[in-house]
């Protein structure tokens, strides 16, 4: 019973290791709890404790997934019925507070923010994996700085935006700055995530590459990059998800305002924003459930594209 | 010759990439120390770091409460929800039934996308009136509320490096532990997840770091009275959320001073982040 | 297959559970409800210090005395109507101030000595909780479109708005007819004005279709910076100017007036209180109650 557990990695490593499949008994992994069981009340005893273990992690999980659970059904039962289709009409107005600006100016600060951090991000990458040295302090350096960015909370990258964007550089209140703060926000998630991707290259294609005579840029571009690019648009993907879901640093940069900022230097709130603002004087609350709807419609949509994504790089492996 | 003319100047590209984040970092400590420290050294630095008497109204500024109550959540947040989510990482990498293995995941990784100011109100109509009635007390906001909303928000973070810490680890330990009449359960408990451990303590570093950061969602269920933490139920203001309190309305000294808390969570991360990779390193060596 | 059957076993017991917790909460809240009983500890929500809402309240019921808060220390902050109403609306315990323009069903604003907050109060200075909305705009500034927009909302026509969102208009007898000036015009400032100027915006872009006005919802402290800075048109304040924005060149008008209602939970069988009692919550002296109960009797 308990024995057919089906293990996943388990299997998998005897798939991928045939050193180990060698090393088990002819009955495999079984045969050690079977001869135990009919051992003395001492093995008994140590079997209690195994149990206790795997209830143990059981609900623990169960309690994962419960608290996810209890997220999910919060936010469709309170915005589910305030979602109306008046709140996606093209104006915003006090009287119908449409979150459709909103969704616009998301998009305008997702698509260039990640303009902005993402050949930044790359290059980087691409710097740290293919050319420096790997014990320089250059190297050692960058990936200091690069995972205290990632570890800054997002408020005092507000405040940092608020003072060189939208003060000194005296680009006002305006999406550029939001966007601005927002690229420098998320640079070290896609340099982590560029740098994994790159990682992930086997050397052998860097070889043959080489061995057919072209140089380190055509291989960066032509070999590396179109190998890594799954794992690099996973961390689009991420990057997205996390700009989407940031208030703290735009507050202080982009403003509020529920138009869409065509022009970059108006401000513009986006989707997280705008919930901010329509709960901040009480005024608008079921609206600010709908729009938590649809911000996990948009986080659903984003860990959907990366488990594709996912898949697919598992499939080009195999 | 252009070739190779090309070649270096894309190398210097790339680096000047690579540049950018010493260069960010560099430009965050250059604006936010000059306001920073001038407001440090007015105040007066022993009673700015070890007093707890913030009244910014009558020019006192001590944010020693502030400090103790961003590390109690953290702690908090750490102790409810590393437990529960290393048990999910041994969970899905030991136990899950290959059917579950991506609902479950994905359902994880949902909990890391929703918006802190969903989680945020999420706490504030069912955990605080929740807790409020399971203890019984005036209100229902502060530590416990707070480290259990911080609890959820780090879940994802834990969940997903402990799991990967998990299947980095030496498949033949596996191995050798059942072969020498180990059950599964303790083989999981006892060998892959103590060699786990250097891979988990960076999750739970990480998790510190992010609760230490969280702001919106903290702000709407810890109270925020800025005063020194008594109790478990007693409410509680942070560095961030101090900032975000007080910074539509201050001005001068106050601000600089508000500044100077954001240059104190900057200093406790980079601190935390040094630590950290030295500690990996010497792992290394 | 039997980890799969476990595994939903785990799964229902969890969904029951959280219904279970669900339905609690529910039945709990009404029995709060039904339970008339009015004693327990007071629990204190003021707001963030330095906002236009706790400085007019503290000024108000007389809680600075020699330039010092006298709030209790461990009162719960808050820096959002929002969470205000939501905390007062669960919370039987609780008592709180909010602008009197965000009143809505959940909670129950009561009496200041026997006047309720509504515009007619404020207006004729019987409710004494208010505090004025102002707009402030550089010195000597010659934007014409600003100047246009100032006398649109001093208008009968903008005061009327002002009054139909249930803040109190100031004496305004001028009327303002459309100038046909177009261009831009950004507004920002304090969130508790943001509301009523985006609606003032909306009706003086009807009579001005040439002409843009964005609101930007920030804080007073930005509104009066922002204006100095040349980021904002016109600032919004809910709070007087300080001395020193008043010296980097700002002046401000005032706009219209807004109560400040003290608001509790529906259950709370308390409707009145007088400012000394206020004040004796919100300094700690009476901290039950059932201590108001028996002051009423």
């Amino acid at each position: 019973m308990e024995n057919l557990r089906p293990s996943v990695p388990v299997r998998r490593i005897f798939k991928a290791d045939p050193e180990s499949l060698r090393c088990r008994l002819p009955g495999g992994w079984n045969t050690a709890r079977e001869s135990k069981e009919s051992h003395s009340s001492r093995t008994i005893e140590k079997d209690r404790q195994g149990k206790f273990l795997r209830v143990l992690t059981w609900s623990g999980a169960g309690f994962g997934f419960l608290i996810m659970a209890s997220m999910v059904i919060y936010i469709l039962v309170t915005g589910l019925p305030a979602l109306q289709t008046s709140l996606f009409s093209w104006t915003y107005t006090t009287d119908n507070v449409s979150m459709m600006p909103a969704i616009i100016n998301t998009l305008i600060t997702v698509v260039l923010t990640l303009a902005v951090s993402l050949p930044a991000g790359v290059g980087a990458a691409v710097y740290l994996e293919e050319y420096a040295p790997r014990q320089s302090r250059f190297v050692a350096l960058v990936s200091l700085t690069a995972e205290t960015l990632s570890g800054i909370p997002s408020i005092v990258f507000g405040l940092f935006g608020m003072l060189l964007f939208v003060y000194q550089m005296n680009l006002g209140l305006s999406l550029l700055s939001g966007i601005l703060t927002l690229s420098v926000l998320i640079l070290p998630l896609i340099l982590r995530t560029s740098q994994e991707a790159l990682r992930a290259v086997p050397d052998t294609m860097r070889e043959a590459s080489y061995a057919l005579g072209a140089g380190r840029l055509r291989t960066v571009f032509r070999v590396l990059l179109p190998q890594a690019a799954n794992g690099i648009f996973s961390g689009i993907l991420l990057a997205s998800g996390r700009i989407i879901g940031e208030s703290a640093a735009l507050i202080y940069t982009a403003g509020t305002l529920a138009e869409p900022a065509f022009n970059l230097m108006s401000p513009g709130a986006t989707l997280s924003v705008h919930m901010y603002k329509l709960l901040n004087e009480g005024l608008f609350m079921s609206q600010a459930a709908a729009v938590s709807v649809v911000l996990l419609l948009l986080c659903v949509a984003m860990n959907l594209g990366q488990f594709l994504i996912r898949s697919r790089m598992m499939k080009g492996k195999n | 010759m252009i070739q190779t003319r090309r070649e270096s100047a894309m190398k210097f590209v790339f680096a000047g990439c690579a540049a950018m984040s010493v260069l960010c970092v560099a430009l965050i400590c250059w604006f936010l120390f000059p306001n920073a420290i001038p407001a440090i050294l007015k105040i007066g630095p022993a009673e700015f770091f070890f007093s707890a008497d913030w009244a910014p109204e009558q020019n006192r500024f001590g944010i020693l409460a502030m400090i103790a109550g961003s590390l109690c959540l953290a702690l908090g947040a750490v102790v409810l929800g590393v437990p529960i989510g290393v048990l999910c990482a041994v969970f899905l990498v030991y136990y899950c039934p290959a059917k579950l293995y991506k609902p479950f995941s994905f359902a994880i990784s949902l909990l890391a996308g929703i918006p802190s100011i969903v989680y945020g109100f999420f706490g504030l109509t069912v955990l605080v009136p929740l807790i409020q009635k399971c203890f019984g007390t005036v209100s229902g906001k502060g530590i416990l509320c707070s480290s259990i909303l911080l609890a959820m928000m780090i879940l994802p973070t834990i969940v997903s490096l402990s799991e990967s810490a998990l299947r980095k680890t030496d498949p033949a330990i596996y191995d050798a532990s059942r072969a020498l009449g180990a059950s599964h359960d303790r083989t999981v408990f006892y060998v892959c997840l103590p060699a786990a451990v250097s891979g988990i303590r960076s999750a739970v570093v990480l998790g510190i770091g992010r609760a230490i950061g969280e702001t919106m969602a903290v702000i709407m269920v810890a109270g925020n009275a800025a005063i020194f933490p008594s109790s478990l139920l007693s409410p509680v203001r942070t560095l961030t959320t101090g900032i975000v309190l007080e910074m539509s309305y201050a001005t001068g000294l106050h601000r600089q001073a508000l500044i100077a808390l954001g240059a104190v969570l900057f200093v406790i991360i980079l601190v935390m982040n040094l630590y950290f990779s030295s500690r990996k390193r010497k792992e290394m060596c | 297959m039997k980890t799969y059957r476990k595994f939903k076993a785990v799964l229902a017991a969890s969904v029951t559970a959280l219904s279970l917790a669900g339905c609690s909460v529910k039945s709990d809240a009404a029995s709060a409800e039904s339970a008339q009983s009015t004693s327990g500890q007071i629990a204190v929500l003021a707001r963030e210090e330095g906002s236009g809402t706790r400085g007019a309240f503290t000024e108000l019921f007389k809680l600075a005395e020699d330039d010092k808060d006298l709030t209790k220390a461990d009162a719960e902050i808050t820096n959002s109507t929002a969470v205000m109403l939501t905390t007062v609306s669960q919370n039987p315990n609780a008592i709180g101030y909010i602008s009197a323009g965000s009143l809505n069903d959940s909670v129950k604003a009561v009496s200041i000595d026997n006047v309720y907050p509504t515009v007619e109060s404020v207006m004729d200075g019987s409710y004494t909780v208010s505090r004025p909305f102002l707009i402030a705009e550089k010195e000597g500034s010659d934007n014409k479109l600003a100047q246009d927009f100032k006398s649109y909302i001093l208008s009968q026509s903008g005061q009327s708005i002002i009054s139909d969102e249930g803040y109190v208009p100031i004496d305004a007898d001028a009327v303002y007819e459309a100038s046909g000036l177009s261009g831009k015009l950004t507004v920002g400032g304090s969130s508790s004005v943001t509301p009523v100027m985006e609606k003032l915006a909306e009706a003086y872009q009807k009579e001005n279709p040439d002409i843009q006005v964005s609101v930007l919802q920030t804080d007073s402290t930005t509104g009066a910076s922002g204006t100095v800075e040349g980021i904002y048109d016109i600032g919004m304040l809910s709070r007087d100017l300080k001395p020193e924005e008043e010296s980097q060149g700002l002046e401000s008008t005032v706009i219209a007036r807004d109560g400040i209602a003290i608001i509790v939970n529906p259950s709370n069988s308390i409707n009145e209180l007088s400012k000394e009692q206020v004040k004796a919550v919100y300094t700690g002296e009476i901290s039950d109650w059932s201590e108001l109960l028996i002051d009423e009797n």
